[in-house]
């Protein structure tokens, strides 16, 4: 009977070790008292309104929202056609092609966002904005390729083939067949690169100015300095954004077929 | 197929290009001055990396922390990963829906909860006192012991969903016949579960492992200055030493191990769709 009930238990406190902090995050979002402690000193939203007052959130925030849609939308733009290259065409030297453009996701972020300093932002003078960008998307280009290139491989290439020989031009059947069929390999890899993007921390440390700063970084920096719940509040408030994004995904796409 | 090579060029260029130039080229300049020392191809700047006491320090310390955090997740993750595989199919979903929920909330956010669970004024403190067990508040962050709580709580994740997958893929039937035939539970997962599911320990095992080696967040938060692991220590040594060789050594070091674990996982990915 003990052993019965071992492995369930045992699933019980995992869930408890892995999703209670997370609670504990948002119940102490609330509090009403000036440093950060739990069990929470009474119960106020004034943590959470604070959020929305600091100047310097709503910048990083406004940063990360561009880098994680621009980079995003960057990386697929490139990211579909090659997909369709090498789903589709006898692509030369196939391999490679995928190898270098899978290779971000296998480097450790911090490497990449150094590398860029050294060599674009000092000796080129390629401003820190526009290198958050192409790192960013440099970031999320394999997670594009995968996600689509997944949806590609699950269409039935004959459908284009047969579009082609009833009189539709190669770039008219892809974009009147292909494309309306992988919108969802499509809508989730964006997605999937949108959080990707937006919870990166080790690409954006040395990629930072005055007044440049994605909102993770401006969040370890506030918390070394300031010790009261507003860090809290913030957390929540994304972990809330990311969940309902997922959640709306999974819900509307079937987002997991994808990933 | 479509066969015509130029446009299949003109389609794949653009992504290749660009990752090459954004991220081939600088990164691999990058990773070349740890060989370049006064102009000339040489070692010499990864014996002295290793001849400081520190650097040797910090470098056991993020291999002793990813093995141990890749072992105790295994440990945690079988146990975890088999109570959901018995699961009916409902509740088995939602389930790993749980498991697979912190995955999506900022590394940052996840890091900090242990602030308030194990700062001075958090969770533990509070109930090691009322209990009566401590006078005053203990100090629990920034210890090597803080870091690997939030190490396994960020990775553990990755182990359970790998052990899933590998668990759900093993034959009903043998569990319960090992049992009949009279095997105790240690010789049944010793025998019996763990060969049968190697691939996804070993799938879990390299992302929980490579993971943990590359992690930035935790060792900062968690860790602090008193806790380096081999990432704070090259931020350390950008932003506060200005020493580019060393932390141009770190990052080979890191890439080398981050490639080592991943042909490893590619092996023997292509291995099972061999046989």
């Amino acid at each position: 009977m003990t052993r019965r009930l071992f492995a369930p238990l045992t699933l019980l406190l995992v869930l408890v070790f892995l999703i209670g902090p997370f609670l504990i995050i948002v119940a102490a979002s609330f509090s009403a008292g000036d440093t950060l402690a739990f069990p929470p000193q009474g119960l106020s939203f004034k943590w959470i309104l604070k959020v929305f007052t600091v100047e310097s959130f709503r910048d990083s925030f406004v940063m990360s929202m561009f880098l994680a849609i621009g980079g995003t939308f960057a990386a697929l733009i490139m990211g579909i056609p090659a997909s369709y290259a090498m789903s589709r065409y006898r692509l030369p030297f196939s391999e490679t092609v995928r190898t270098v453009v899978s290779a971000p996701i296998i480097v450790p972020g911090i490497i990449v966002g150094l590398a860029l300093l050294r060599y674009f932002v000092v000796p080129i003078g390629v401003p820190i904005t526009l290198a958050l960008f192409l790192a960013h998307t440099a970031l999320v280009l394999p997670y594009a390729v995968r996600v689509v290139s997944a949806s590609l491989n699950n269409l039935r290439p004959d459908i284009e083939e047969a579009a082609v020989l009833l009189g539709s031009s190669r770039l008219g059947a892809f974009f009147r067949v292909v494309l309306p069929n992988i919108r969802g390999g499509i809508l989730s890899a964006f997605i999937l690169g949108f959080v990707t993007s937006f919870n990166q921390v080790p690409v954006s440390l040395f990629l930072s100015g005055p007044g440049v700063r994605t909102l993770p970084i401006d969040m370890l920096g506030y918390m070394e300095i300031v010790f009261d719940p507003s860090i809290a509040a913030l957390s929540s408030l994304l972990a809330f954004l990311s969940i309902g994004i997922v959640f709306a995904a999974e819900r509307f796409l079937g987002f997991s077929r994808y990933v | 197929m479509f066969q015509n090579r130029t446009e299949a060029l003109a389609l794949a260029l653009p992504a290749a290009i660009f990752a090459a130039l954004v991220f081939l080229v600088p990164v691999i300049l990058l990773l070349s001055e740890g060989f370049r020392v006064a102009d000339s191809w040489t070692f010499s700047a990864y014996a002295d990396f290793f001849a400081q006491p520190l650097n040797r320090t910090v470098f056991l310390r993020t291999l002793k922390l990813g093995a141990l955090v890749t072992l105790v997740a295994a440990i945690i993750g079988y146990a975890a990963a088999y109570a959901i595989v018995s699961l009916p199919a409902g509740t088995k979903g939602r389930m790993i829906g749980l498991v697979v929920l912190p995955l999506m909330i900022s590394p940052v956010a996840r890091t900090y909860a242990w602030i308030v669970i194990l700062g001075r004024t958090g969770i533990v403190n509070h109930a090691l006192m009322a209990v009566g067990l401590s006078d005053a508040p203990i100090r629990i962050l920034f210890s090597e012991t803080a870091v690997f709580i939030g190490l396994l709580q960020l990775f553990l994740p990755l182990m359970i969903i790998s052990l899933v997958s590998a668990l759900e893929n093993l034959p009903k039937d043998v569990v319960p016949a090992a049992r009949v035939l009279g095997a105790n539970w240690l010789q049944v997962f010793w025998k019996i579960i763990l060969p049968l599911t190697r691939e996804g320990l070993v799938v879990g095992g390299t992302l929980v492992f490579t993971g943990s080696m590359t992690a930035y967040i935790t060792p900062a938060i968690l860790g602090g200055s008193k806790v380096l692991m081999l990432e704070t220590l090259m931020y350390q040594q950008v932003t506060v030493a200005n020493n580019f060789v060393a932390a141009s050594v770190i990052a080979f070091i890191l890439v080398v191990m981050s490639f080592a674990a991943n042909i490893l996982l590619k092996r023997i990915a292509t291995a099972r769709n061999r046989s």
